[in-house]
């Protein structure tokens, strides 16, 4: 419900002459000062953004908002550079890597936690509070407290030792998955569910009941509700999340960094241009056009879907 | 172009397939009532396939891939039958000539050879699977199997027939006493054949030993396994993901470095003994910095100007903008200097958490509150926004040109240093000198107008907020006459004035401030979109009856908006302080823990993933679950109050 404040008329009108003045620029004040923190805040990636366009030695030797005064120095040449293969791999490879990952670690922990938010909303059964709670608290472990096992479990497989026996047993054979893209996805995908099913439960609980009820009694089953009408009507939600996580997976760097350390052929785009950001000297003048290349399709995913987003945060956080 | 089919097939096989094993799931159960031996072919067909994989991963048996062929295949046949056969001997029949042949496959199979893998020092040996059977003890355990059988039997209220019990247990307790109990690594074929053809005839016996299900028992199975093919592959995931490997971080911090010999708390002891991790040494520098001196002196002005205020309007204190800037500056002051003395990675996380919090959570109400009125709020609110679609390497990169700092001699080129380095030539230059103290001096008569209306007027906040906001323009133009401002230096031989930048990224302790800036700058846009929502919930009635009732807009603000948004402030600080602890990647990507700006996430990395050091890589990783515990089970009561 949008609040109008206007000024109450009778206090401005007791106003005269100076007073009057003073009183309508107080009031433009707060404009002023909104404008002024958008502009700070856009001049870092305004400055990225000018400086990825401008040669070597252009960016050497001016800041890039003398590009304003004379606009010279300007190329492509960045670009083509660093996308490249000979500048260690290519921050083309690295986008594909970087999609490869994002991809299935967006779409298989939504399917999977639609599952899940559906069963612990609709689908009565023993202690499922309590295991909706529990689910819901893996939310706040950090997910540092998993890299180690699970890089262990990726390199080598994993192996437990029945107590008492004495005998170890493999549940999980070692595929040789640490270095791959496919151990990062599986990781986000784990990772991901906790505050997926959070999410998705909050809006699927809040169906009307009735459609529910009318469907069951048509004979449908809980796969054919879900199909047919849960998933229907979920498709904001689902889309919230699938930003969400496509953004946190696209833009992540711990997780990637551990699972795949050193292979750089896997290496998505945020570990390309931090290890560009760490060679200082001969390529730092492509760091900018690098990295601008690696938010563009953050940006634009941003940009075109950001109503989603904006109701994914706030139902993340202000319904809870 | 190879790599891009590859990864294409790979990202839709992970895709598709995942999504036919939950549909294939579902339609399963769809079939069960209608054709259960269809469904029981399936059944049968894929505990073959699964039970061979199993043993292919354990290495137990040579050539696994025809065998696993087979298996599937006969457990799809033997699934058929139990499906479509009513008569119970003839199901008996075939349950346990169809586990028996799988058995008497797995026991003719069994690898008899020892592998040998790797070289040198790492090499090791995988023994076989075979065990030395000891008949005394595996007639001991068979019989401990069928004598809980028989009592559990006994307490399931004996409505079904004995002998599947009897037969399920006691194969359980032959598994156990043939292949648990015994030293493996033998190579007598005799024993592998007995012990794993006795066990597979005894499961297949058990299966046998079932009954078709009536129709009602059908649609119970029908009805009751979606919950399970709802929540399994989520469930699994959990476990897998967080659960299991939380655990196993919690042993090994118990552990040596390998893994190896249990330390006890050695791991826990050497982190919070590292003078790298936490140095409180130096505590008593607290109270000669300045910046503390000063805070507490700004904590004071503001106590006494909430009092005076306050007394005046028969308040205890008040509490409004003029009053509270002073005193939440002079805590940042006062926490700063704290900070700033004491140092390590866990004060430089605290710092971080305390910092980022409150400042993030400050300006984002801020914008919020600005935009909610003006004309383009939108576009406002999207490029404060922003920041948050970028990554965390991202950001730390489009800041590190922000704080780039060139040698004196050039030009800088960073923002941040090239401002810096302009305000030291104009606080040098006698016309810039006395051009900023007059353009200061206009401001500080402005706002002396400003506190005069707003002392005329009643209106109390603006008044002491201009005073307030006064103070350090007085303080700029004492120094811009006296000492100077900005990046220079005087270099002492020839008395010439040099420019001298900042290092943003290495000059200790406040590096660790402008590495904050790059989240606030991230942060701000989270917490003003929630805190846009909240302000816009509020009930324009209440804002209304406030301005009835004669408020200013600085007291509705502060006594209406801020208590009705309360809840949503809890939320923004829990979310924003889990977030700040794990910080990482800025850490990383901008100083790499140097220059003492560690935190305990990179720390963590460091030891885990650079020294290979798992013991006290988990121990830190603990201590970070340790202290998101108390916010986790904070936003869990919140989640249960708001699920009543």
């Amino acid at each position: 419900m949008a609040v109008v404040t206007t000024p109450s008329k009778s206090r401005l009108g007791e106003r005269q002459g100076a007073g009057k003045t003073i009183y309508r620029f107080l009031r433009a004040l707060p404009t002023w000062v909104l404008w002024l923190l958008v502009f700070v805040w856009s001049i870092p990636t305004l400055g990225l953004f000018v400086n990825s366009f401008r040669t070597r030695d252009a960016q050497s030797a001016t800041g890039w908002w003398s590009f304003f005064n004379d606009p010279q120095g300007l190329s492509l040449d960045n670009y083509s550079d660093v996308m490249a293969a000979q500048v260690g791999g290519g921050v083309g490879n690295a986008l594909l890597n970087s999609l490869a990952i994002a991809i299935p670690a967006t779409i298989i922990p939504i399917a999977i936690a639609a599952f899940a938010a559906y069963a612990f909303a609709w689908i009565p059964f023993r202690g499922r509070e309590w295991l909706f709670i529990a689910t819901v608290a893996l939310l706040a472990i950090p997910l540092q407290t998993s890299l180690i096992p699970l890089l262990q479990l990726f390199s080598g497989g994993g192996h437990w030792t029945i107590p008492l026996l004495d005998k170890t047993i493999t549940f999980f054979p070692d595929l040789d998955l640490a270095g791959s893209v496919t151990a990062v996805w599986l990781t986000h995908t784990g990772f991901g569910l906790p505050f997926a099913i959070f999410l998705l439960h909050n809006y699927i609980s809040g169906l009307p009941k009735d459609v529910f009820e009318s469907a069951q009694i048509d004979g449908a089953n809980h796969f054919t509700i879900f199909w047919r009408l849960v998933v229907p009507l979920s498709v904001p939600v689902l889309a919230a999340f699938a930003i969400f996580q496509f953004l946190w997976t696209y833009n992540d760097y711990l997780i990637a960094l551990t699972m795949i350390g050193g292979n750089g052929e896997a290496w998505p785009v945020t570990i390309r241009i931090a290890s560009l950001a760490g060679e200082f000297g001969t390529r730092e003048h492509l760091l900018a056009a690098g990295a601008f290349i690696s938010t563009v399709i953050p940006l634009i995913v941003f940009f075109s879907l950001q109503r989603y987003f904006v109701r994914g945060i706030l139902a993340g956080s202000v319904k809870g | 172009m190879d790599r891009v089919i590859s990864t294409l097939i790979g990202v839709i096989a992970a895709v598709v397939g995942s999504g036919i094993i939950f549909i294939g799931a579902n339609k399963l159960f769809d079939v069960a009532p209608r054709r259960w031996s269809w469904f029981t072919s399936l059944l049968g067909g894929l505990t073959g396939l699964f039970v061979f994989a199993i043993l292919w991963a354990n290495r137990v048996i040579a050539s696994p891939v025809i065998w696993t062929l087979v298996a599937t295949i006969i457990g799809t046949g033997v699934g058929y039958l139990l499906g479509s056969l009513t008569d119970t001997r003839a199901r008996l029949v075939v349950g346990a000539a169809g586990g028996a042949v799988l058995g008497l496959i797995v026991g003719l199979n069994m690898r008899d050879v020892i592998l040998v893998f790797g070289e040198g020092n790492n090499q090791f040996q995988v023994g076989t699977p075979i065990p030395n059977i000891n008949y005394g003890e595996l007639a001991l355990w068979t019989a401990i199997g069928l004598a809980v059988g028989a009592a559990i039997w006994a307490v399931r209220g004996r409505s079904k027939p004995i002998a599947r019990s009897l037969a399920l247990w006691g194969t359980i307790g032959w598994a156990i006493g043939a292949f648990g109990m015994p030293d493996l690594n033998t190579a007598s074929r005799e024993n592998a054949i007995l012990g794993a053809t006795v066990l597979g005839l005894g499961l297949g016996a058990a299966a046998g030993l079932g009954t078709v299900p009536d129709a009602i028992r059908l649609r119970r199975i029908e009805t009751g396994s979606r919950k399970y093919i709802f929540l399994t592959p989520a469930l699994f995931f959990i476990a897998a993901s967080l659960v299991v490997p939380t655990i196993r971080t919690f042993w090994l911090s118990f552990l040596d470095g390998r893994g190896e010999e249990a330390v006890g708390f050695a791991n826990y002891s050497s982190v919070f003994t590292d003078a790298n991790i936490i140095d409180v040494s130096n505590w008593t520098g607290i109270f000669g910095s300045r910046m503390f001196i000063g805070g507490l002196i700004v904590i004071a002005l503001g106590v006494i100007l909430a009092k005076l205020a306050g007394t005046r309007r028969g308040d205890a204190f008040e509490f409004g903008p003029g009053t509270m800037t002073p005193v939440v500056l002079g805590v940042f002051l006062v926490s700063f200097a704290v900070f700033a003395t004491l140092r390590g990675t866990i004060i430089n996380n605290l710092w971080w958490v305390f910092t980022v919090t409150s400042v993030a959570t400050a300006l984002g109400l801020a914008v919020a509150v600005l935009a909610d009125r003006s004309k383009r709020e939108n576009l406002a609110k999207s490029i404060i926004f922003m920041p948050m679609a970028i990554s965390f390497v991202g950001a730390g990169i489009i800041w590190r040109f922000m704080y780039i700092a060139r040698p004196p001699q050039r030009e800088q080129t960073g923002v941040l240093n090239s401002l810096w380095v302009w305000l030291g030539q104009v606080s040098n230059s006698g016309t810039g000198k006395t051009v900023a103290a007059a353009v200061l001096l206009l401001l500080i008569l402005g706002l002396a107008y400003f506190g005069f209306a707003g002392y005329r007027d009643g209106n109390r906040g603006m008044a002491i907020g201009s005073a307030v906001t006064a103070l350090p323009l007085a303080w700029l133009i004492y120094k811009f006459l006296g000492p100077g401002l900005g990046g220079f230096a005087v270099v002492e031989a020839t008395g010439n004035i040099q420019s001298q930048p900042i290092q943003f990224t290495s000059e200790r302790p406040f590096n660790n401030i402008w590495l904050m800036v790059v989240l606030i700058w991230i942060q701000t846009g989270f917490t003003m979109v929630i805190f846009s929502a909240a302000i816009k919930a509020v009930p324009g009635e209440l804002i209304e009856a406030a301005h009835v009732d004669g408020a200013t807009e600085s007291q509705t603000f502060w006594r209406v908006t801020i208590p009705q948004i309360a809840p949503t402030i809890g939320v923004v600080v829990t979310t924003l302080v889990v977030t700040v602890m794990k910080v990482f990647d800025i850490v990383r990507v901008m100083t790499a823990g140097n220059f003492d700006t560690n935190v305990i996430a990179n720390e963590m990395y460091d030891k885990a993933f650079t020294e290979f050091n798992f013991g006290v890589g988990s121990a830190l990783a603990m201590i970070l679950f340790l202290a998101i515990l108390p916010i986790m089970y904070y936003n869990i009561r919140r989640m249960q109050k708001a699920a009543v």
